[in-house]
C-alpha cells in the first residue's frame, strides 16, 4: 500500500513455509503508450486455493489475465506457473484452464458438446473422436455434474449449460491452474446460481489452483478462500472473513473521497446475507 | 444414359466438368471457413481486387494471359491486407472487405488510365468475368494444380483452421498458430479466386464461396459434416448445373448458381421444420 493511502491493517496472506506454491506472478508491469495498466503486481497462489480476483471496470483484470495467460507480454516480471525452480517460466496450453466469459463465444458454430470439450484435450478441434478422447471428455463433464449434456449441440444451450461445458472444457487437461474469466456474467440467474454451485463443489473437493474474476460479490462469498483486489495495484489480499463488507476499501480504491464510485465490498455482505 | 453421355463427348463440356466440379468443391471448402468467420462478402471482394492486378500487368505492357501472373501476387498482397487489419481487431470483416476492395478497383482503372494511347484495346471483362464453357487447357491445368496444392493445405491445417474459426483465443491458448493461419487462408483464398475467376467468373465463384457453406451450416450439426456437405453441394451443384444448362441450352454460371439457390432454399426449408 502507498503512503497516503488508508491501511486495511493486518492481512492473512498465505504461508510459503506450509502451502506449496503452484502459481507465481511477480512484479508484473504492463503499460499501454502512456497508461500504466498494471503496477508492479506480485501474488501468488498456494496448491488447491481459490482465488477471487476483483476491482473496478477498467483496472487492468482482463490485462492481467492475458498476461497469465501468455496472450500479452508483460514489460517486466514474471508469470510462473508450477513449483519454485521451475526453468521454464511458460505454461504448457495443458496447464492453464480458461473458461472466457460466456458472451464471448461464436454461438452458430456446429458443434457438439463434446467437440468442444476434446478440442481442448487434443489442441486440434475433433473430426472424429477417439475412444480415450470420449472417455477423458466425459470424465471432465461429470467434474461439472453436465454428463447429462453429451451429444448436445453447443446452439441450444442455456447460458449456464454453456459455461458448465467451458468449465469441462478446461478440466479435461487436469490443469493446474483454472483461469475463470467472468464466467457467468451475462448468464440467467438460475443458471448464474447453478454455475456457482458447481464451482463451490470444485472449489473444496478439488486440488486445483483458480482465479476467478467476477464482479458478482455472492460468487465471491461463495467460492472464494482468498480474495485480492486489483486497481492497477494489488491494494488488497487476504481472507474473504477480512474484506468482505469492509466499507473502507472504497476509501483505498479513491483515497480521500470516500465516494460511492466503486463499492462492491459491502455489497457482497448484503448479497451474501 | 445419352442425357449422360452426349454432353460428355465433348471436348468444351469434359473441361467444364472438370473445372466446375474441382472449383466448386474447392471453393465450397474454403468456403466453410470464410462463411463461418463472418467474411462472405470476400469473395467478391477478392474477385473485384483481381482487377487491380490484371490492370497493373496491362500496364506493365504485358498480355491479358500474362497479366494474371501479376493479379495473383497482388491480390495475394490484397489479401494479407484485409488479414492483418481484420488482426488488428478494429475493423469488422465486412469494412476490411470494402476498404481494400474498393482501393484495389480505384488502383485497376488508375493503372488503365497511364496505359500510353497507343497501347491495343482490351477487353478486361473477358478475363474478369471468364465462361466455364471457355476454358482451354492451360487454365484447366492450372485449376487442377492450384486445386492439388489447396486440397494438400487444406487437409493438413483443417483441425486447426476449424478450431480458429470456432474461437481465435482457445485456440491459441491451446497452442494453435492462429495468426499464421489466418494469413494462410485469406491468402489461399486470394489465389483460389484468381485462378477461379479468371475460368468460371466472378459471380459464379463468390457464389460457390457462400452458397454451398451457408446450405450446409443449416444443416450440418458439426463442422465436420458441414465442410464435407459444403464440397458435395459445390461438387454436384457444378456438374448437375452445367447438364441442366446443356439441355436447356441456357447459360451455364447462371444456371449451376440459380441450382446452388435452391440447395440453399432446400437446407434453408429444413432448418425450419427441425427448429419447428
Amino acid at each position: 500500500m502507498s503512503a497516503g493511502r488508508p491501511s486495511l491493517g493486518s492481512l492473512t496472506q498465505p504461508d510459503r513455509e506450509t502451502q506449496p506454491c503452484v502459481f507465481e506472478v511477480s512484479g508484473v508491469t504492463k503499460r499501454y503508450g502512456e497508461h500504466l495498466v498494471l503496477d508492479d503486481v506480485s501474488f501468488w497462489i498456494p496448491k488447491g486455493e481459490f482465488l477471487c480476483l476483483c476491482g473496478p471496470n477498467g483496472a487492468g483484470k482482463s490485462t492481467l489475465l492475458k498476461v497469465i495467460l501468455g496472450l500479452e507480454k508483460p514489460d517486466s516480471g514474471t508469470v510462473r506457473i508450477g513449483p519454485p525452480g521451475r526453468t521454464t517460466e511458460r505454461a504448457t496450453s495443458h496447464e492453464v484452464g480458461y473458461v472466457p466469459q460466456h458472451k464471448a463465444f461464436h454461438r452458430d458454430f456446429p458443434a457438439r458438446v463434446e467437440d468442444l470439450i476434446v478440442a481442448n484435450f487434443r489442441g486440434r478441434w475433433p473430426y472424429r473422436i477417439r475412444e480415450q478422447e470420449r472417455a477423458a471428455a466425459d470424465a471432465a463433464l461429470a467434474r461439472v455434474g453436465g454428463q447429462h449434456l453429451w451429444g448436445k449441440e453447443i446452439s441450444k444451450l442455456s447460458g449456464g449449460q454453456m459455461q458448465r461445458v467451458f468449465l469441462a472444457r478446461a478440466l479435461v487437461t487436469n490443469p493446474t491452474l483454472l483461469i475463470l474469466d467472468e464466467p457467468t456474467a451475462g448468464v440467467d440467474i438460475r443458471g448464474r446460481a447453478e454455475f456457482v454451485e458447481v464451482l463451490f463443489e470444485i472449489s473444496r473437493s478439488e486440488e486445483l489452483a483458480a482465479i476467478l474474476v467476477t464482479h458478482h460479490m455472492g460468487e465471491v462469498a461463495r467460492t472464494a478462500e482468498r480474495v485480492l483486489y486489483l486497481e492497477h495495484r494489488v491494494l488488497a489480499w487476504g481472507l474473504p472473513d477480512e474484506l468482505l463488507g469492509r466499507d473502507d476499501l472504497a476509501a483505498i480504491s479513491d483515497p480521500g473521497a470516500r465516494s460511492t464510485r466503486w463499492d462492491p465490498l459491502p455489497v457482497c455482505a448484503e448479497e451474501h446475507t | 444414359m445419352s442425357w449422360l453421355l452426349d454432353p460428355l463427348s465433348q471436348g468444351f463440356m469434359q473441361r467444364a466438368f472438370i473445372a466446375g466440379m474441382l472449383v466448386g468443391g474447392l471453393c465450397a471448402c474454403i468456403g466453410v471457413f470464410v462463411v463461418k468467420r463472418g467474411l462472405s462478402f470476400i469473395g467478391d471482394g477478392l474477385a473485384h481486387a483481381t482487377f487491380g492486378g490484371i490492370a497493373l500487368g496491362l500496364w506493365l505492357e504485358l498480355g491479358v494471359q500474362q497479366a494474371v501472373w501479376v493479379a495473383l501476387p497482388f491480390t495475394v498482397v490484397v489479401s494479407l491486407g484485409i488479414a492483418y487489419v481484420l488482426r488488428s481487431g478494429r475493423l469488422g470483416g465486412d469494412v476490411a472487405t470494402g476498404v481494400f476492395f474498393a482501393v484495389s478497383f480505384a488502383l485497376g482503372v488508375l493503372f488503365l488510365g497511364l496505359r500510353p494511347p497507343e497501347a491495343p484495346m482490351v477487353n478486361v471483362e473477358s478475363v474478369l468475368f471468364g465462361s466455364i464453357l471457355a476454358i482451354g487447357h492451360a487454365d484447366l491445368y492450372m485449376v487442377a494444380g492450384v486445386t492439388v496444392v489447396a486440397t494438400l493445405l487444406l487437409g493438413a491445417t483443417w483441425s486447426r483452421l476449424a478450431y480458429a474459426t470456432f474461437d481465435p483465443a482457445l485456440a491459441r491458448l491451446s497452442g494453435v498458430p492462429v495468426a499464421a493461419l489466418d494469413y494462410m487462408l485469406l491468402a489461399l483464398t486470394a489465389v483460389v479466386i484468381v485462378v477461379s475467376v479468371k475460368t468460371v467468373g466472378v459471380v459464379l465463384v463468390s457464389s460457390f464461396i457462400v452458397i454451398p457453406a451457408a446450405a450446409a451450416g443449416l444443416v450440418a450439426r458439426s463442422i465436420g459434416r458441414m465442410s464435407l456437405l459444403a464440397v458435395t453441394l459445390g461438387v454436384f451443384g457444378a456438374a448437375s448445373g452445367l447438364l441442366a444448362s446443356y439441355h436447356l441450352n441456357v447459360a451455364s454460371g447462371a444456371t449451376i448458381i440459380l441450382l446452388l439457390g435452391f440447395f440453399f432454399a432446400l437446407a434453408l426449408g429444413f432448418h425450419t421444420l427441425r427448429r419447428s
